[in-house]
């Protein structure tokens, strides 16, 4: 069982440790602020944080259509009035894909609750869902929104409203299941990956299970879930040892009650806050009390996030960054505006991670995967951008999502109008005279943590090159040298 | 003989063997003794043609090549290599089924998609076999989980750390040359995965370098310096390993070494900046020979075909194809994808005809496995088992091998092999790359008369 951390062992480098793993980092003075609120409050922070839906409303493109009226517009129009409508509808599609993007990466960046968007990131990744599929920018947004909700809630719910989710019933053809052809995609995907894990059902569980999940449906008229009775196969199914009629949601209670569908979640979130591999006697505690409790994320979370071993040196700094978390933890410890949505999505692209886009239902492998050797080179050159060095080469193969995991061919994109750091800001006057001063300054910045004197070694020599007092280009390629580091990867 | 036998344990960290390969490759030893460091870049790109010398006494020159294709999603085998003279087929697939008069026959039973003459004159001219029923015995339907078999040639009832490739590098190359396995893309194959881990992946040269803002070079010889971590003689020891990974990272693994997570990090930066002086240099110099469609496919043969032009010590390249799980409204789909392998398939033999390296290159598709023999409700395909490979290259035995599985007397509901996958990689080890099979694979599986 878990060892709670003890109020009085509650630090700086912990408070920091904390920030960036429930959240996505932040600046010396975030870090200090929340180190100040002391272990409780700061969970506290983290499992209840602010309603941020006045800070981020709703997004004009976030609305329902009526499919069924535009199809019968369509079907009235000359054929070349049609595909101009048709090519414009995609046109559009790719520029609400890109603010799609766009607007959750900048409420992770500046909501005052990034704990939650980083536990919906979770989710995200956990019942994996592409645009690239499902190709409606509002239902994306919509289904992100559901795991928003649930984020901290109950997984129970949370799975069953999945089920239902329209985006869930396109990606994973649930809306094609008829009662005479079941279509096994959803029923085996949600054993194999949302909840029990491989080798904890059988290919009948499968087959039996998608005849439960005949019969769902989206409504044309509005885009929301509409339950078809007439295409529902209501008759006896033998499901994980138990028989009855089973609909879909006796079939998710039924998976519930399994002790594997537990520790598959309790592992997974252990390994995306903590560590890999973790102990199977940890993981066997605190799935049963996740089941046992109901399945609520919550008091998981909190026992989690104030255990000793989420603090061990099993846990600072042994993860690597996802793209996702590298390119809003650089915003923030840089302190700078975002990069054009365009700049953004191509590097989120190149380095493996572009939210709404997963490359397959299996989410981000996450973890040593992030990192080849192009992606890493990649990683290095998005910091010579984010320093403001210059732009970075990049191809913008055809515009949108299209291609988002199959990249093509394009042209350097004029990435000008991004300005970088303002060095005023991140560095204060009075460490730039002393070299160890400073290196020491912007290592808390950039890794929270010190490293060892043969690591920053070289870096105060070229500050002492440059300096006293190094100019602000001297600055920007120390920051630069500093992030192309296999140390500035890990968090 | 337990399926961890033949995995080679490394006995020292591979960063210190990746130093070691530098320090004792002419390359390395001029750049760790003589050479300021700032010098490097210069030498690297000055040097990169003649590195052969060094590299590739490990690989040989004019060693063989593979390329291994993977069909991603799980490919239709019975829409790409169709049993045309079958009515089974067309009542099982009443609507994608492919119309028997538009199939390429091979023979009077079984034919090739319409879109792929190309392969048909490749197969007709003697470059091409044509593999049917390939697959395992009791196949996974998981696309993860299968991928992973076919990855590390496993059992389908055990999981095993390691890829097929991997290991292969493990018992031939020593994981000295990062460059040994390419992986074109952003990612790294699981079959890649070994003890010594090796492998590098890039998409685009002229990207593949580090940028920086300071013209002086002061900063890229810090660059170098905190990326060739402990470069110099003095620190070169058999503790260093073990130093480093003491700074960070959950201790081992049980039974062995394993890289903690900065290691990793600091291996694949060495890797990364001496294969970025190679590719680029190689890429400045050799474009392409021929034209290939513009197609992410071809794009990768493409560099794959100046990659081999220029030397890169490499012997095997991985390149992938997406968009094969085809679970509604497949034709459509399928038969652009079948229209793009082809079309880049052939594009890249003539590349290499023109280049002369024909003769020394073999390419291999293989997809994680075929679809169901009946057609869905949704006009598409749900996954299934055994399904076809080709191979293709100038030493390769043309023709169709293996038998095409029943239609009929199905294996749950599914195609059953004829042929396991493993002897294909088996083949491919003793008979092209001349490596043991049986060390690599764990057994020794049945060789197939392909080469």
């Amino acid at each position: 069982m878990l060892t709670p951390l003890q109020a009085r062992e509650w630090d700086l480098p912990k408070a920091a440790h904390l920030l960036n793993r429930a959240g996505f980092g932040g600046t010396p003075d975030e870090i200090k602020a929340f180190c100040e609120l002391g272990l409780n409050r700061a969970v506290q922070l983290v499992l209840d944080g602010p309603d941020d839906s006045t800070q981020f409303p709703k997004p004009a493109w976030a609305q329902p259509r009526n499919m069924l009226e535009m199809r019968q517009e369509m079907m009235l129009m000359a054929p070349d009035d049609r595909k101009a409508v048709q090519q414009d509808i995609q046109k559009q599609y790719r520029q609400d894909d890109l603010d799609l993007i766009n607007w959750w990466l900048g409420r992770m960046r500046y909501s005052d609750n990034p704990y939650r968007e980083k536990m919906t990131l979770f989710w995200h990744g956990h019942f994996a869902t592409s645009v690239q599929k499902v190709h409606d920018t509002f239902l994306m947004w919509q289904q992100n929104e559901t795991l928003r909700q649930h984020a901290f809630g109950n997984f129970g719910l949370m799975l069953k409203a999945i089920s239902r989710d329209p985006a869930m019933l396109i990606w994973l053809d649930t809306r094609e299941s008829r009662k005479d052809h079941p279509n096994e995609n959803f029923a085996r995907e949600v054993m194999e990956l949302f909840t029990l894990g491989i080798g904890n059902y059988t290919e009948e569980d499968v087959q039996q299970g998608a005849r439960a999940f005949t019969g769902y449906r989206i409504d044309p008229r509005d885009e929301s879930f509409r339950y078809a009775p007439f295409q529902h196969d209501d008759g006896e199914k033998q499901f994980l040892g138990q028989s009855g009629p089973f609909s879909g949601d006796n079939v998710l209670d039924i998976i519930l009650q399994q002790p594997a569908c537990a520790k598959y979640i309790v592992k997974k979130l252990w390994e995306f806050y903590a560590y890999e591999d973790p102990n199977p006697a940890l993981v066997n505690a605190l799935a049963w009390n996740f089941r046992m409790t109901n399945y609520e994320i919550r008091p998981l979370m909190s026992a989690i996030l104030r255990s000793g071993e989420f603090y061990s040196q099993d846990a600072v700094r042994t993860q690597i960054k996802s793209p996702v978390q590298w390119v809003v933890q650089t915003g923030k410890v840089l302190e700078t505006g975002m990069a054009r949505p365009m700049v953004t999505l191509n590097a989120l692209r190149e380095l493996g991670q572009v939210p709404f886009a997963p490359p397959n239902v299996k989410g981000w492998d996450g973890g040593r995967s992030w990192i080849t050797t192009s992606t890493l080179l990649y990683r290095y050159n998005m910091a010579n951008f984010a320093v403001g060095n210059g732009p970075l080469h990049i191809d913008t193969p055809r515009p949108g999502l299209a291609n988002v995991n199959n990249p093509g061919h394009g042209q350097p994109l004029d990435v000008l109008n991004y300005e970088g750091p303002n060095f005023e800001k991140i560095i204060p006057p009075q460490v730039r005279s002393d070299p160890k001063r400073l290196i020491a300054y912007l290592c808390f910045r950039l890794f929270q943590d010190p490293l060892t004197p043969r690591d920053t070694q070289p870096f105060i020599q070229y500050a002492s090159d440059h300096g006293p007092n190094p100019g602000d280009d001297a600055l920007r390629e120390l920051l630069h040298l500093m992030m192309s580091t296999p140390q500035y990867q890990l968090t | 003989m337990s399926d961890s036998d033949h995995i080679i344990e490394p006995h020292t960290s591979t960063l210190h063997t990746r130093r070691e390969f530098l320090r004792t490759s002419m390359l390395g030893a001029a750049v760790s003794l003589s050479l300021p460091v700032f010098l490097q870049k210069t030498f690297f790109t000055l040097d990169a043609m003649a590195a052969d010398s060094a590299v590739q006494t490990a690989t040989g020159k004019d060693g063989p090549i593979l390329i291994v294709l993977q069909l991603a999603g799980g490919n239709d085998g019975m829409n790409t290599v169709i049993p045309y003279a079958d009515d089974a087929y067309y009542q099982a697939r009443p609507v994608i089924g492919i119309a028997k008069d538009s199939v390429i026959k091979l023979n009077d039973y079984a034919g090739l998609n319409p879109k792929l003459a190309g392969l048909k004159g490749l197969y007709d001219e003697g470059n091409l076999s044509v593999l049917q029923g390939v697959g395992y015995p009791n196949p996974n339907r998981s696309h993860f989980r299968s991928t992973e078999i076919w990855q590390t040639a496993s059992d389908a009832d055990i999981t095993v750390p390691y890829g097929w490739l991997g290991r292969y590098f493990d018992s031939c190359c020593q994981g000295a040359d990062p460059t040994v396995g390419v992986a074109i893309g952003n990612q790294v194959p699981q079959s890649f995965a070994s003890a010594t881990p090796t492998g590098v992946s890039f998409s685009r040269p002229e990207q593949y370098r580090w940028l920086n803002g300071d013209k002086s070079g002061a900063s890229e010889q810090i660059y170098r310096e905190m990326n060739e971590p402990e470069m110099d003689m003095r620190t070169l020891d058999e503790n260093d390993g073990g130093s480093i990974g003491s700074l960070a990272g959950p201790s081992a693994a049980p039974g062995g070494h394993r890289e903690s997570t900065l290691e990793f990090l600091q291996r694949t930066a060495l890797d990364a900046q001496v294969s970025s002086d190679k590719v680029l240099a190689i890429a400045r110099k050799f474009p392409a020979s021929v034209s290939y469609p513009r197609t992410a496919l071809a794009d990768s043969l493409n560099l794959v075909g100046r990659m081999i032009a220029g030397g890169l010590a490499t012997r095997v390249y991985y390149v992938s194809q997406g968009g094969y799980d085809t679970h509604t409204n497949q034709v459509a789909t399928h038969t652009r994808l079948m229209g793009e392998l082809n079309d880049a398939l052939v594009a890249f033999a003539q590349d290499m005809k023109k280049q002369g390296n024909f003769g020394r290159v073999m390419l291999m598709t293989f997809s994680e496995f075929g679809r169901r023999v009946t057609q869905n409700a949704s006009n598409g395909t749900d996954h299934g088992a055994a399904a076809p490979m080709f191979i293709m290259g100038g030493g390769v035995k043309a023709g169709l091998f293996g038998q095409y599985p029943s239609l009929t007397a199905l294996n749950a509901g599914d195609l059953a092999y004829n042929v396991d996958f493993r002897s294909v990689y088996a083949t491919i080890l003793d008979r092209w790359l001349r490596a043991p099979s049986r060390e690599v694979l764990g057994r020794q599986f049945p060789l197939l008369n392909l080469v």
